[in-house]
């Protein structure tokens, strides 16, 4: 389960809109409670809007650099606290795990998709990739609902 | 030694450790000892052909590995080497009709 913060889940929403009609991408930083009656919890209290660095046109791609990961996983180190996941949005689309998004993934983190329709959230879900980018397992997503 | 952080969700790999330092005098000699010293961490980092994973990349301080001498590149005392993954994707369904034009590049 992998629940997100008012703050982080503002700053979520906020860089998705504002990158609308192109995705945006960035970094989900928190803790890790292993073993609570829900399982392992990953709780998001920083969203961090990284620069989408796909080369070409931005409506249905996005690409982190990696610098910008390695940066952001600093961030979390100095603070005390965990790179957990990573999101990106999907303009006028549904928040599922795509082809490309699988193709590209990587299995150490959670993937929040949120999907922006007409410039607006629309809804959001959380996807756990395998090693081997076949198979993109949904996680249990929680936000704060307005 | 030089020292590799662990990225989180690895790191039930390696005993917790968030960093680990190891003798190494290539980067292909000091990733060989981190999955000497942590056998379950390799499949996570290398395939079944023993190759480094797609979307595995490791950085030397702050430089790619890429643009310097891949896994040959020399090792010194005190250096920091950190495992960053790629990563991308795309709803990839309306690019072909899209015309929007591409925004200029900046986070917000
Ligand atoms: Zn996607």
């Amino acid at each position: 389960m992998i629940k997100i913060n008012e703050t982080a889940w503002a700053a979520m929403v906020a860089h998705a809109e504002a990158a609308y009609p192109n995705e945006c991408c960035g970094a989900m930083i928190g803790q890790t409670t292993i073993g609570t009656i829900d399982g392992d919890v990953k709780s998001v209290t920083i969203a961090e809007a990284l620069e989408n660095a796909y080369a070409g046109a931005q409506g249905a791609r996005y690409e982190l650099r990696p610098e910008d990961l390695l940066a952001a996983d600093k961030k979390a180190r100095a603070a005390g606290l965990d790179l957990i996941g990573i999101f990106h949005s999907h303009p006028d689309c549904d928040a599922y795990f795509s082809k490309t998004d699988l193709e590209n993934s990587c299995p150490w983190y959670s993937f929040v998709v949120l999907s922006v329709k007409g410039g607006k959230f629309d809804h959001a879900n959380s996807f756990l990739p395998n090693a081997e980018q076949t198979v993109a397992e949904k996680e249990e997503l929680i936000w704060p609902k307005s | 030694m030089a020292k590799v952080l662990i990225p989180t969700p690895l790191r039930q790999f390696t005993e917790k450790n968030d960093s680990v330092e190891l003798a190494g005098a290539t980067v292909a000699e000091v990733m060989a000892a981190l999955t000497q010293k942590f056998p379950d961490l390799r499949k996570q980092l290398f395939n079944d052909e023993g190759k480094m994973r797609s979307f595995v990349n490791v950085y030397l301080n702050d430089e790619d590995i890429r643009y310097l001498q891949k896994d040959a590149t020399a090792v010194a005392a005190g250096d920091t080497l950190s495992i960053v993954p790629s990563i991308a994707g795309g709803a990839a369904v309306r690019e072909v009709e899209r015309t929007l034009p591409v925004r200029p590049a900046g986070g917000v």
